[in-house]
């Protein structure tokens, strides 16, 4: 089993003993950070500290030295956002900070994505994201779709006010598996069973798996209208997404 | 309330279907007798518990630890109990007796139930009978047209309509045939507004709609919308030029308010940021607020010493000069900003 001193980085280190406490975690996080180069620990190092600059300019270097794409997107950025969701999830740090990490990351990926869509490797999933018919709010969406991203998902975002329609035509035209509807009034969540049911109608339903979220959004609305599940944060609906995908990262 | 001679409208949120208690907090124990309940002091100063039903139990915000007390208390009270009843009279009890004292109670019940039918039925009776607890004008609140106005119909007096706005504009046609005060918001026909130029537009276009009608200035409650800090830095200039522009467009008269909580999301030590948050939207211009007149009141809000560092480090964070939150968060961590 990897120990904690088989990472060579000592902020890494610190941030696994200071804030991950639960078992299992600590072994997963731990063991995947034993497996990785310094290069790539110094890259989720600067992005756990959200800092997009230094995040931008290891990348950079780091491919030019001859990295590979998805290493340093497995065991750079998702490996540095594990970290942080944890710590968000335990009040270690809060919405600012998990913000900061999430715009380092997305100065990691502008350069690893060009190269993994050319040599046709398919991010962890697409997700088609949008707020429901009627319903203007996005807040809370919007922090979920710089998660997923963060987290290595590609995601449409429909934005508000989406109609089953449009949700139904991003869905088929990015070929997308998963979808994620949010509601944040009790007038406007009715609109997600709708559109799960013109889904039904248009008989696309098996094809593709579908989350709610928003605030009057309980697990139990979610099983009445038969969604495939029911994230209650941004943290909670990449979790989520990657069970209802059967994805972990691949490392 | 009067705040340096001039009145603040405090529209109280106190009586909302959302509203939670943790369940690992202090409001939640074993009554006497086994159950799990909350407690809570009544109208008549003796400590009762608000029992939690176990049909409760099964639900998920139960599973999670959030315990929607409110919601409770009023099944509890439309089925005829009497501790729902009397939870109801003490959250009125307090929030008049609270140190400024509400002058509109706002009163929503949107997840009282997902059937509107159930929401109208609630809103009706629970005009109705806080009416009865109260002589404090009531503000009927929810994102259903239908359900405002069967609340409107069982208000007796002046209710405050909560609220209209450009995707529902046909409300201020309600309160502008009923002669009452209505909060009209700066939300968009197609979305919220990214800044302060769009909430003034869209609220202008609200105001002079409702101008047009008939409705009186000093009847209007001008909702800027107020976003988390925590999401970006230039949020709070946004409300708050916002409110300075729309004060300088409209005079003295017209009321400006907003949901002065909704600023702290995302943050520990949120009781400081929403009372920097008040003392900055006074000062561009607001003279409203819906807010908690239990957990906020508002007269210590006004007189808080400003140069207190939390005081500062908050208000250096509302005025965008504190990216990412970050010496706010850092001053937390070490404690500088007293318990939360």
């Amino acid at each position: 089993m990897a120990e904690i001193a088989d990472i060579s980085n000592e902020f890494i280190r610190q941030e696994i003993d200071e804030f991950i406490e639960r078992a299992d975690e600590r072994e997963r996080i731990i063991s995947l950070f034993s497996r990785s180069s310094p290069g790539m620990q110094a890259i989720a190092a600067a992005l756990i500290d959200g800092d997009n600059e230094l995040v931008d300019e290891l990348t950079q270097a780091a491919l030019a030295a001859g990295a590979e794409a998805l290493e340093v997107m497995d065991y750079g950025l998702i490996a540095g956002m594990a970290i942080v969701g944890v710590k968000f999830r335990q009040n270690f740090i809060f919405v600012p900070e998990v913000l900061a990490c999430a715009r380092a990351m997305k100065a990691g990926m502008k350069h690893i994505d060009p190269i993994l869509s050319a040599s046709g490797i398919e991010p962890l999933g697409k997700v088609v994201m949008g707020t429901v018919k009627g319903d203007l709010h996005d807040i809370g969406k919007n922090l979920c779709i710089m998660m997923l991203r963060g987290a290595g998902f590609e995601v449409i975002d429909l934005g508000v006010d989406t109609s089953s329609d449009a949700f139904i035509d991003a869905v088929e035209r990015h070929q997308a598996h998963l979808m994620g509807m949010s509601a944040l009034l009790t007038t406007t969540m009715p609109n997600m069973g709708k559109t799960i049911d013109a889904f039904i109608d248009a008989d696309l339903r098996d094809g593709v798996k579908i989350m709610v979220g928003g605030a009057p959004v309980t697990q139990e609305f979610a099983d009445d209208m038969g969604a495939d599940g029911y994230g209650k944060d941004a943290l909670a609906c990449v979790a989520l997404a990657k069970k209802l995908l059967g994805v972990e990262s691949r490392t | 309330m009067k705040l340096n001679g001039a009145d603040f409208v405090i529209i109280g949120e106190n009586i909302h279907t959302t509203r939670m208690v943790l369940r690992n907090g202090k409001l939640v124990v074993t009554a006497p007798g086994g159950s799990e309940a909350v407690r809570y002091v009544s109208a008549a100063g003796e400590t009762r518990f608000l029992p939690i039903p176990e049909a409760f139990k099964r639900t998920q915000d139960y599973g999670e630890g959030r315990i929607k007390h409110v919601k409770i208390a009023i099944h509890d009270a439309m089925a005829g109990g009497f501790e729902g009843l009397e939870y109801l009279r003490a959250l009125v009890g307090r929030q008049s007796a609270a140190g400024a004292g509400a002058d509109f109670l706002d009163l929503n019940v949107d997840e009282v139930s997902l059937r509107p039918a159930e929401q109208i039925d609630a809103m009706r009776w629970l005009v109705e009978t806080i009416q009865s607890m109260t002589d404090i004008p009531v503000a009927v609140d929810s994102s259903n047209l239908e359900t405002i106005v069967a609340g409107l119909d069982a208000a007796r007096g002046r209710a405050l309509l909560n609220s209209a706005s450009l995707e529902r504009i046909g409300a201020l046609e309600i309160a502008a045939s009923r002669g009452i005060p209505v909060v009209v918001t700066a939300a968009g026909e197609k979305g919220m507004p990214q800044d302060d130029l769009e909430r003034v537009a869209n609220a202008s276009r609200m105001v002079d709609a409702a101008l047009e009608l008939g409705i009186a200035k000093s009847d209007l409650y001008v909702d800027a919308l107020v976003f988390p800090i925590s999401v970006d830095s230039q949020f709070g200039i946004h409300c708050f030029d916002a409110i300075r522009a729309l004060r300088a467009k409209y005079g003295p008269e017209i009321h400006i308010t907003g949901g002065l909580s909704n600023v702290s999301f995302g943050l520990p030590c949120r009781r400081v940021i929403n009372d920097v948050f008040i003392n900055l939207a006074v000062a561009a211009g607001a003279d409203s607020g819906i807010v908690d007149p239990v957990a906020t009141d508002v007269r210590r809000v006004f007189t808080l010493d400003k140069q207190a560092r939390p005081y500062q480090l908050a208000e250096d964070m509302l005025l965008g000069r504190d990216r990412n939150c970050k010496s706010f968060l850092r001053a937390y961590r070490k404690g500088e900003l007293g318990v939360a």
